[in-house]
């Protein structure tokens, strides 16, 4: 070859690789999150990746993936397809070995984007979601501030130019903005659940404040909060009872107040966090963080009897472990419980090293539920602080720490279930200790800390049994000997003690001779050891005794809590080999999952480590999971779409962008202020736009994901009873306190073993908002389930809207609804003044906040028409429809309740 | 003309198939855009009505998702009524006759049935548990059926038995999804809901798919069981009790005439339709048929619901008494309920956990008892249905959500009071008879102690693949699109049980 011909032939090879860069553009980096994991995920994960391993070969994690597999090959050689298993497996002619096994084989398209991953390199990478949350950049504001629909007066924030960014792309363009009144309902109703108020509507549409200063005075309301704490509920799996088969009451809703009042005070989600999940081990927890830990005390306990205490206990760490990553994570944790994840990086034993940091607390599925926090009354207040006062002042700080403690929610101490080796004697129910005359258990390794008193909580219907505990067994030393006589109920009585250090195990024996055969002597719950008040000649003594004595007997508010076992109670946690915990595998310590990162050495390794590490900026997830649901509640859908999971089988964000600017935002500008960032949203040019949908822009965007509408959607079973209710001025505006049972159809709960009913409340509590409405999980009041309510069994992420005749019959029909209608028809009738075309144009403005249109007005002209001459020539119908009333009262009552079913009414405008 | 008709049917059912709820709703939206609504209300020749107003060719569904379909081909079965015994029976005590696992009785169970295995509650080595009752052979079939069933032993010809039906979940509520959902996860359709999505229902008045409980108690799995998951959710099932409103507040307020009601309506319809026009949102349309479908239900349910006026040897043969909540009441429900035409009849009768953790929850006392329950109404719904012709077009299913262990439960460890089994997936019975069902059938053998399919096995996937195949669907074609892809009842599973189809 001369040197003419090798230029010829290089040109020739330059120009051709010219050409080819032309005609194809440099080649893209192919990315593994979006490109290639989807294609692994479809095809062969299922084979290769968590629970199956076919041929040795994983995909799931790097270091598998790259593995040397049973062949002895690896199925990846980075930057060599034609060498790489993989492919050659995924073209081969022979079906045998061609994958996936005996199915379809992959498009063309993906085996050339896996082959061109290859040769680049076999990058792997992270799902977006675990990405750090980085401030994107705000599109640029001149080009797209050029596209509005004509509505050049409009203030566009960030929000907007990333929604128009989007418009843009797809071709569509942004609705007009909503008209102001109706505009006014919907963030009222997205803010705080109900209408907006009389003064507000008339403030705003006089000019007097604008949409801006009207939404921060819907942010100042406390309906705020009642509204927000319904939407938090649902992930707390907030219920007034305690699930399983007997499903009997519990005090939940001193933590259902805390939610309604944080959200009120704004509390920073960071802060909310941290309370809600470790508030029991921050310093000195004050009564409101101690209340907050009740979030995870909402898991379901068994009262069943035979069921196993500790199966329960177990079922209500693991619980408590799912609902923490469907909340804080958007991570499904449920399928590692058994095994590796089959789809995201989470390894089986990362389940349990999470479970670690939630296996410590005291609560262990008892019947009485404690640990229970105790709300005192102002009086009781007074004893408390005397006695630990006394005992500051006798024993020292310390001793003072733990009987306040003791006061506060009764730890530490030991539930009766734990008792062994019976003879004559039973765990009753298998809940409490039963020992008959002659009777004897054992408690093992207990440590009394030195205590010389003995704490023994029981009841009984017999006088004059003697109760002896010893060390270790019948013939052992004597710790305790003491008589107990017939109780009014359950009662603390506090026992002297020998002092003795280290875990023993002590015997418990009794003896009546008036006890029948096989009956017990008493029905012990638990004991504790607490040193007895000091200072005995001193004076004062006397009033601080017979203080700490009335205080044993609190019967009050008590609130189940989180408290972490003191060092000697501590707890192992071992994996349970396939999730089956009677399966234990090797121990495990408190551990973040690796794929996540963002642990910091300086955080405990406990439930307040755990609650600092998702509240850190490092941690991409928190964040992303607020701010996708906040604008899920807004917009009614998020943006991902799945909201209980942002792993690899999730939708992708249909704005990445946009969702990270919210993160970035929430986290930094906002100090995680939740009204900071609701503010921001419904103040957007996208949140005001006009809910009108044309055929076109039907057709182009069905669910209105790119936002060129406002959102509108069905409001929830609450907020269609609460506004019912509102409109009709029915509404109580009383705030807090145990739950209330408006009526409800006879015959709804239906619970075996479980001797309660639903006793109809009285007065103003039958029409308060829906929040405070009795929740019982096995039953829940019907009307909001039909509404697609939740039964709070588990975390819920997001209520499906559905549509059925069983929810006209509802507000048609439902005493609460007639009840209102009738209210607002006479209230209507009443404004009227005896003209009903008065009455029906100012209630529909009233109720719909628009102006009644005439084809409305004369189809509601008619029923009422229709309606008053029947109630007028049938005044039997009258008296049973509407005792009392005129019969034009009855027929704008008839007016009321149509218009109470109108699309309208029951839908966000 | 006829051949147009039949053109548009199918092109409406390849249209529900294809397309998502908004598509379908959309399609509306342009269609009936154009309608006056008011008309149509209460009408009872839409399609009629129609082509009058438009001159468009419209099939009933593209305006009430209920509307009846053929189906894509002739199905044997119109109708299903499927009775769920809820905790599952015992398949050892009612129809998988065992004589060596009597020879067993009390002993320790073999290693080899427990290696690698989790039950729910046994622990350790079990004890092997006799079977509880007697057995004989029965009919022209030979069927063994226990004295547990003496009224069902008379009809077992009518009946083909899947003796090897295996699940893979443990748990009652994971158990009764999978079984009615095709999935142990919420969010799937139940098996009625896709037959109603298919078919739609004969009987606008009434609802298509109809779920009546009994026992006290509704399923562990709740609502879900019966749930639509991802498909509209009309065509979830609507639960009607036989006490009390039979549908909560189906009943008017007093002094409000039926009359009156229908102004009621008429009057929050009309407005819906000018919001329509106005807003667009399809949403609206579905709202407007959902006040519609509430106005007959409260004519028509009440009707159905009463079985009062039902004459005495019927009540004879089931056993009924009205005003009760039973499950013989619900099998005569179930009964005028096809007959209606409504498509599916779910009964879930509570109260088969027979754990021996107590007297009610005992294999020989408890399970005896809920037997007496069943027996004689499960037979009369047989009868009954044939007496009146209906059963060659019902098909009727029986069974539960899985089996139970032919070990005594040792919960904890510990022996127990009463006689009790275990949870089991491995093997259990249900049955099938009526439309398209091969009469006197068995499928499926058992090792000697009833512990696993040695041959002839049925998966969840299969009973559901053939209980469509009865409906007239190939359930590998029958599918909707969700989250991007097509979902399937059977999901990538199921083979037909030729041997039970007639």
């Amino acid at each position: 070859m001369n040197r003419n011909q090798l230029v010829l032939l290089l040109s020739l090879l330059v120009g051709i690789s010219l050409i080819g860069f032309f005609l194809f553009g440099p080649e893209k980096e192919v990315d593994y999150s979006t490109q290639i994991k989807p294609i692994l995920n479809k095809h062969c994960i299922t084979c290769h990746g968590g629970v199956k391993k076919n041929g040795g070969f994983s995909i799931l994690f790097e270091k598998e993936a790259f593995a040397i597999n049973e062949s002895g090959l690896p199925a990846i050689v980075p930057g060599s397809p034609n060498s790489s298993e993989l492919i050659k497996r995924l073209t081969h002619s022979d079906p045998e070995l061609r994958m996936p096994y005996q199915k379809a084989a992959l498009s063309d398209e993906e085996i050339d984007l896996l082959k061109t991953w290859i040769r680049q390199g076999a990058k792997w990478g992270k799902h977006w979601a675990y990405k750090p949350v980085k401030k994107p950049e705000i599109p640029t504001q001149t080009q797209i501030a050029g596209m509005g629909s004509g509505d050049s007066e409009v203030k566009l924030s960030p929000i907007d130019y990333f929604i128009r960014e989007k418009l843009e792309e797809k071709g569509l363009k942004p609705s007009a903005q909503e008209q102001p009144l109706r505009l006014l309902r919907r963030v009222a109703l997205d803010l705080t659940g109900l209408p907006p108020s009389e003064t507000l509507v008339s403030d705003f549409s006089s000019g007097k404040i604008t949409y801006e200063q009207a939404v921060d005075q819907l942010l100042k309301a406390e309906t705020y909060g009642e509204k927000w704490a319904t939407w938090w509920l649902d992930l707390a799996r907030y219920a007034d009872t305690k699930g399983y088969e007997r499903d009997v009451s519990r005090t939940m809703w001193p933590y259902r107040d805390w939610v309604i009042l944080a959200f009120n005070a704004d509390k920073p989600f960071d802060e909310f966090t941290i309370e809600q999940l470790a508030g029991d081990l921050l310093p000195n927890p004050t009564q409101d963080q101690l209340t907050a830990t009740a979030f995870h005390r909402n898991t379901m306990n068994n009262d069943e009897g035979g069921t196993e205490d500790e199966e329960f206990r177990v079922a209500a760490i693991l619980d408590r472990v799912n609902t923490t990553y469907e909340v804080w994570q958007s991570t499904t944790m449920a399928c590692v419980q058994c095994h590796s994840h089959t789809y995201d990086p989470i390894r089986h034993e990362e389940f349990y090293q999470s479970a670690a940091f939630f296996n410590n607390t005291r609560d262990e599925d008892t019947h009485d539920e404690e640990p229970r926090l105790r709300f005192y009354e102002e009086e009781q207040l007074g004893q408390v602080k005397n006695v630990i006062t006394w005992t500051k002042e006798y024993e020292g700080e310390k001793a003072a720490k733990a009987r306040a403690d003791f006061l506060k929610f009764y730890e530490p101490k030991y539930a009766a279930h734990l008792a062994t080796d019976f003879n004559r004697s039973e765990l009753i129910d298998t809940k409490w200790l039963g020992l008959w005359s002659g009777g004897s258990a054992v408690y093992k390794n207990i440590d009394t800390q030195g205590s010389d008193q003995l704490l023994l909580d029981y009841w009984t219907g017999l006088d004059g049994t003697q109760m002896t505990i010893r060390k270790d067994g019948p013939e052992g030393e004597v710790l305790a000997s003491f008589v107990i006589n017939k109780t009014q109920g359950e009662t603390v009585k506090q026992i002297p003690f020998k002092p003795i250090s280290g875990k023993i195990n002590l015997y418990i024996e009794a003896k009546n001779p008036s006890a029948g055969p096989q009956q017990n002597t008493s029905t012990i719950v638990w004991f504790a050891f607490l040193p007895s008040l000091k200072g005995k000649d001193k004076p004062g003594f006397k009033e601080a005794e017979s203080d700490w004595e009335e205080l044993l007997k609190f019967r009050g508010t008590r609130l189940p809590i989180l408290i972490e076992n003191p060092t000697y109670m501590a707890r192992k946690t071992h994996v349970f080999e396939r999730g089956n915990w009677m399966v234990l595998g090797q121990e495990v310590n408190p551990k973040t999952p690796a794929e996540f990162g963002g642990w910091r050495e300086e955080w405990p390794k406990n439930r307040l480590g755990f609650a600092y590490w998702l509240t850190s900026a490092e941690n991409p997830l928190t964040a992303r999971t607020l701010v996708n649901r906040i604008w899920d509640q807004l917009f009614g859908r998020g943006i991902v779409r799945t909201l209980e999971d942002m792993g690899s089988q999730s939708d992708p964000p249909s704005h990445p962008e946009l969702l990270d600017y919210l993160a970035w935002k929430t986290m930094n500008d906002y100090a995680w202020s939740i009204k900071a960032l609701i503010r921001e949203i419904v103040t957007t040019a996208t949140y005001k736009q006009s809910s009108i949908l044309s055929p076109e822009v039907f057709e182009k965007d069905p669910e209105n994901q790119w936002y060129s509408r406002g959102p509108r959607f069905r409001l929830s079973a609450e907020q269609v009873r609460d506004q019912a209710l509102a409109v009709s001025g029915l509404l109580s505006e009383k705030m807090y306190g145990p739950s209330v049972k408006p009526h409800q159809p006879e015959g709804i709960w239906q619970t075996v073993y479980n001797g309660e009913s639903w006793t109809e409340s009285e007065g103003e509590d039958k029409y308060r908002r829906g929040i405070y409405t009795f929740l019982k999980r096995t039953s829940p009041y019907p009307s909001f389930i039909t509404f697609d309510a939740a039964s709070r069994e588990v975390c819920l992420s997001k209520r499906l809207v559905t549509n059925t005749p069983l929810q006209a019959l509802v507000t048609l029909n439902d005493p609460v609804y007639l009840e209102a209608a009738k209210n607002l028809g006479k209230n209507a009738w009443a404004k009227g003044a005896g003209n009903p075309e008065k009455a029906i144009s100012s209630t529909y403005q009233q109720v719909i906040f628009s102006p009644i249109s005439e084809g409305k007005k004369k189809t509601l002209m008619d029923l009422f028409a229709s309606a008053k001459v029947e109630f007028t020539t049938n005044p039997a119908a009258l008296a049973d429809f509407f005792p009392g009333a005129k019969p034009e009262e009855a027929a704008m009552a008839v007016v009321a309740n149509a218009m109470m079913n109108f699309d309208e009414f029951l839908t966000k405008p | 003309m006829k051949h147009l008709e039949k053109l548009l049917a199918e092109l409406a059912v390849q249209k529900l198939q294809n397309q998502t709820r908004r598509h379908f709703l959309m399609d509306c939206v342009s269609k009936v855009g154009v309608l006056a609504m008011a008309p149509l209300l209460f009408g009872c020749e839409p399609e009629h009505l129609i082509k009058k107003s438009t001159g468009l060719n419209l099939s009933e569904r593209d305006l009430n998702p209920l509307a009846p379909l053929p189906p894509p081909f002739v199905g044997k079965a119109k109708s299903i009524i499927y009775l769920h015994m809820a905790g599952a029976p015992s398949q050892l005590e009612l129809f998988d006759y065992k004589p060596e696992l009597a020879r067993y009785h009390d002993k320790d169970c073999p290693e080899s049935l427990l290696e690698g295995r989790k039950f729910a509650f046994i622990r350790g080595v079990p004890k092997m548990l006799g079977p509880q009752a007697q057995f004989a052979q029965h009919g022209q079939s030979g069927a063994w059926v226990s004295d547990y069933l003496p009224h069902f032993a008379k009809v077992t010809d009518e009946v083909a038995f899947l003796k090897a039906v295996h699940t893979d979940q443990f748990n009652h509520g994971p158990a009764q999804l999978f079984m009615q959902t095709g999935s142990p996860r919420l969010g799937r359709p139940s098996l009625g809901s896709w037959v109603t999505y298919g078919l739609g229902t004969e009987n606008q008045n009434l609802p298509g798919f109809v779920v009546l409980t009994s026992g006290g108690k509704t399923p562990d799995a709740g609502k879900s069981v019966w749930g639509s998951g991802f498909l509209p959710s009309v065509y979830q099932g609507v639960q009607c009790r036989s006490k009390g409103d039979p549908v909560l507040y189906l009943e008017d307020p007093t002094g409000m005439s039926r009359d009156l009601k229908k102004n009621v309506i008429s009057a929050i319809n009309q407005v819906n339709q000018e919001d329509f026009e106005t807003f667009g949102d399809p949403e609206i349309l579905a709202r407007i048929n959902q006040y519609e479908m509430a106005y007959r239900m409260q004519i028509e349910v009440p009707e159905v619901m009463n079985i009062n006026d039902e004459p005495e040897h019927i009540h004879e043969l089931y056993g009924t008494k009205p005003g009760e909540e039973s499950f013989a009441n619900n099998c005569l429900l179930a009964r005028k309920l096809v007959e209606k035409g409504v498509r599916v009849v779910q009964l879930y009768d509570w109260g088969w956990d027979t754990h021996g953790t107590d007297h009610d929850g005992s294999i020989d006392k408890g399970l005896r008892n809920k037997c007496r329950e069943i027996d004689r109404p499960m037979s009369a719904l047989l009868l009954d249905l044939k007496q009146r012709g209906l059963l060659e077009e019902t098909l009727v299913v029986w069974g539960g959500e899985f089996g139970r262990t032919p070990m005594q439960e040792n919960r904890e460890g510990k022996v127990q009071s009463f006689m009790g089994r275990d949870h089991h997936v491995d093997a259990f019975t249900m049955w099938m008879a009526g439309g398209g069902v091969k009469k006197g059938a068995s499928y499926g053998i058992t090792d000697d102690f009833g512990f696993s399919g040695v041959d002839e096995r049925v998966s969840v996937h299969d009973l559901h693949a053939t209980i469509l195949q009865l409906m007239g669907f190939n359930h590998e074609k029958f599918t909707y699109d969700f989250q991007g892809r097509p979902f399937r009842l059977t999901d990538v599973h199921g083979e037909l049980i030729h041997a039970v189809l007639a």
